[in-house]
């Protein structure tokens, strides 16, 4: 059989090679020399924004700090920004460029939605993800993926470790309410919540634990003036609350004028950092809330104190928040990662990152290999209005526990077992 | 009957806000007959400006300032409202109505992105004035006297419109432009000046809405979405175009949406979206149909 080449062809030829470029994978030609792309897949539009930007700045002094040191084995470390909107689709068509591109090394998924489409699509594609902040316990129990790790505090560990210091400062408190988000994420916190509070109570006091029906209030509404109604009507002497950003504010906001955080003595938030209390300056309700970094726990810390003087260096904002601390840490983390597997390929860096030990800026972490879980310190502030801090707010109390007491056991594949809290 | 008050009482807390959205939602749809997509953005813009009043003013307003901060947000929407029709709603009066969505959804969109370039994406957040920052008890009632003022707005804006458009000359001139432009324009009435007072007034009423909203309301640059999808819901349920309607409509929807949440707190947030489904199923053109427009 004989072939006729002829210009016709030849064309063809060229523009099918041309077309076919975007889509050949590239790693083999940058796997060795040159800067070691990072990706950084995150929400820079849309609702998340605010949280995309603490992803961002926190990579890029990561990034800095590694480069300044003298790179990875004498390369520097490049960021790749790609927006995922915090949407699933948006992020997969980002990372899945990414990967095509040469860079499968990827960071910044905030979104649990997010985080849970990330495995399968990351082990088709021959890529790896550092989550800095999604906050689903899926991705380490039933829905683990190797190509997936959080180097962030579980679910788990925050909330546990929010109720076990709750309980040990305050045994006196025994009656509890809720008041949480109709969504998986808010009804996971509620399980963990709930699961530990019966658990430290009896522990901690010989006394059982008197905990009410949670109010589930709607996600983006503008009147939780029923659920505040409600609310009102428990008789608890505590809240914890998962509600989120601007609903959060909103509810708070509301909540105020009936008097709810009169009625009780201690409301613990999840997750909000400062974002309810730079919102409602000297009007925010006293509250302990969870934090993936808190700048002043963690004073004296190298690590922690170059983050925060960067952070305010770049934004003029002194009140950054955790999510920049661990998006800093997982360019730590890929940098450890590579230097200790000697290659950037993606399965000799998932197996650099499982077992691998780092400094951060909540100080050591080290990733279980079991199932790609940090155990890193939970840490928890306590909020209170000020008519003398310039803010309107101050902390006035912190902790930092050490996570391997609050963290639960590995169990890849399965799901969370609430009973070992 | 404390839990039977209270319910009520939220509930109309819940249709009053959403009527003072509504209002200037239905109002151009009635005239215009634009579905205007972008009425929760200028809400936004009208908070925001509002917020910047009172934040400029020293934050804790006496309540004379905060509503001075609220028309202020209003005189400044109605004008981008100007704005608005001379560039966008004119051109979109003789084209299909897809136009129309994707230019206001459009707008929507350039709206978000002007709140986020000159407030920035933080949240931000104000409490309503002190002496509305109080709580009046009814027996076992409690009463945040800010909700009641919302309430005495939505029937104060309501009362006022509805005395406008049946009393006024101006009004009487809307109503015969919303019936039949075409015979309006050949008995010699200036139309166009018509639209443009309404769209005016339209935008006026979403940044009042927004400038007295916005204490108890976290700002942030999602907040146009926020009221935007119940004010549908209530210019749909009302007929649209029918303010009677929309006010009608939205103490309906707040009182089954309170009661539902009484009944059935494990499904927050459902009760609106179901009663619209239902009413709508019964009675397609609304509670006022069509006969009521503006």
């Amino acid at each position: 059989m004989a072939y006729k080449m002829n210009r016709r062809g030849i064309v063809k030829g060229i523009a099918a090679s041309t077309l076919a470029v975007p889509f050949i994978n590239l790693r083999a030609a940058t796997a060795q020399s040159g800067p070691i792309p990072i990706g950084v897949v995150t929400p820079l539009s849309g609702p998340v924004q605010l949280i995309g930007n603490f992803v961002r700045h926190g990579a890029e002094i990561g990034a800095a700090h590694v480069n300044d040191n003298g790179g990875i084995n004498g390369r520097p470390i490049e960021l790749v920004f790609r927006d995922s909107k915090a949407n699933p689709n948006d992020a997969s068509v980002a990372a899945r460029e990414l990967v095509g591109s040469g860079t499968n090394l990827q960071l910044g998924t905030i979104s649990s939605a997010v985080a849970l489409a990330m495995g399968p699509l990351l082990e088709s594609e021959g890529g790896v993800v550092i989550t800095t902040g999604a906050g689903t316990e899926k991705i380490n129990h039933e829905n683990y993926n190797p190509h997936v790790f959080r180097v962030g505090d579980s679910p788990v560990s925050r909330n546990a470790g929010l109720v076990r210091h709750i309980v040990e400062s305050r045994p006196d408190l025994r009656k509890w309410g809720g008041i949480i988000p109709d969504h998986e994420y808010g009804r996971t916190t509620w399980k963990i919540f709930e699961a530990t509070m019966r658990k430290a109570v009896p522990e901690m006091t010989g006394e059982e634990a008197e905990i009410a029906e949670p109010i589930l209030v709607p996600y983006g509404s503008g009147d939780y003036r029923n659920y505040i109604a409600q609310a009102m009507r428990m008789d608890v002497q505590g809240i914890y609350t998962s509600v989120y950003g601007g609903d959060a504010v909103t509810l708070y906001q509301q909540a105020k004028p009936f008097g709810l955080f009169d009625k009780i003595d201690v409301l613990l938030d999840s997750a909000n950092e400062f974002l309810v209390a730079t919102a409602m300056g000297d009007q925010t309700p006293a509250h302990w809330s969870g934090f993936h970094w808190y700048y002043e726990a963690n004073k004296g810390n190298p690590l922690s104190d170059d983050l925060y003087a960067k952070y305010v260096e770049a934004t003029g904002d002194t009140y950054p928040m955790g999510w920049a601390a661990e998006a800093h840490a997982a360019v730590l983390a890929y940098a450890g990662a590579i230097e200790k597997a000697g290659s950037t390929e993606t399965d000799d860096v998932i197996a650099g990152l499982k077992g691998l030990r780092f400094d951060s800026a909540t100080g050591e972490r080290h990733i279980r290999a079991e199932d790609n879980q940090a155990v890193k310190n939970a840490e928890l502030a306590y909020i209170e209005p000020s008519s003398t801090a310039p803010a309107g707010f101050e902390v006035t109390d912190y902790v930092s526990l050490d996570g391997e007491k609050v963290v639960e056991p590995a169990r890849p594949g399965q799901m969370l077992d609430t009973s070992n809290l | 009957m404390y839990d039977v008050g209270m319910t009520v009482f939220n509930g109309l807390a819940w249709a009053m806000a959403t009527f003072l959205v509504a209002a200037g939602l239905t109002l151009i749809f009635g005239i215009l007959h634009i579905l205007n997509f972008a009425h929760g953005g200028f809400f936004m813009i009208g908070a925001y400006v509002s917020y910047t009043v009172m934040i400029a003013l020293g934050g804790a307003l006496p309540l004379w300032l905060y509503l001075i901060g609220a028309m202020v947000a209003g005189v400044v929407v109605g004008l981008l409202g100007w704005a608005v029709d001379m560039l966008v709603f004119r051109r979109l009066r003789d084209v299909d109505d897809a136009y129309s969505l994707i230019a206001t959804y459009a707008l929507l969109l350039l709206c978000g992105g002007v709140v986020q370039l000159i407030w920035g994406l933080n949240y931000l957040g104000v409490m309503p004035p002190p002496v509305l920052n109080s709580v009046i008890f009814l027996g076992d009632m409690f009463m945040p006297t800010y909700t009641i003022f919302i309430i005495l707005c939505g029937v104060l804006v309501y009362v006022g419109l509805e005395l406008f458009i049946a009393k006024s000359q101006t009004g009487r001139l809307i109503r015969v432009v919303a019936a039949d432009p075409w015979m309006a324009q050949l008995l010699g009435l200036n139309v166009k000046r018509i639209y443009l007072f309404t769209v005016i007034l339209s935008f006026a009423l979403a940044g009042l809405a927004g400038g007295l909203l916005m204490p108890n309301q976290s700002l942030s640059p999602e907040l146009g979405g926020i009221f935007l999808l119940q004010a549908f819901g209530v210019i749909i349920l009302g007929g649209m175009g029918s303010i009677r309607g929309a006010f009608l409509a939205a103490i309906v929807l707040g009182l089954i949406e309170s009661f539902g949440v009484y009944f059935f707190p494990q499904y927050p947030g459902i009760f609106f979206l179901l009663a619209l489904a239902i009413i709508l199923l019964i009675k397609p053109e609304g509670i006022m149909g069509r006969e009521q427009t503006a």
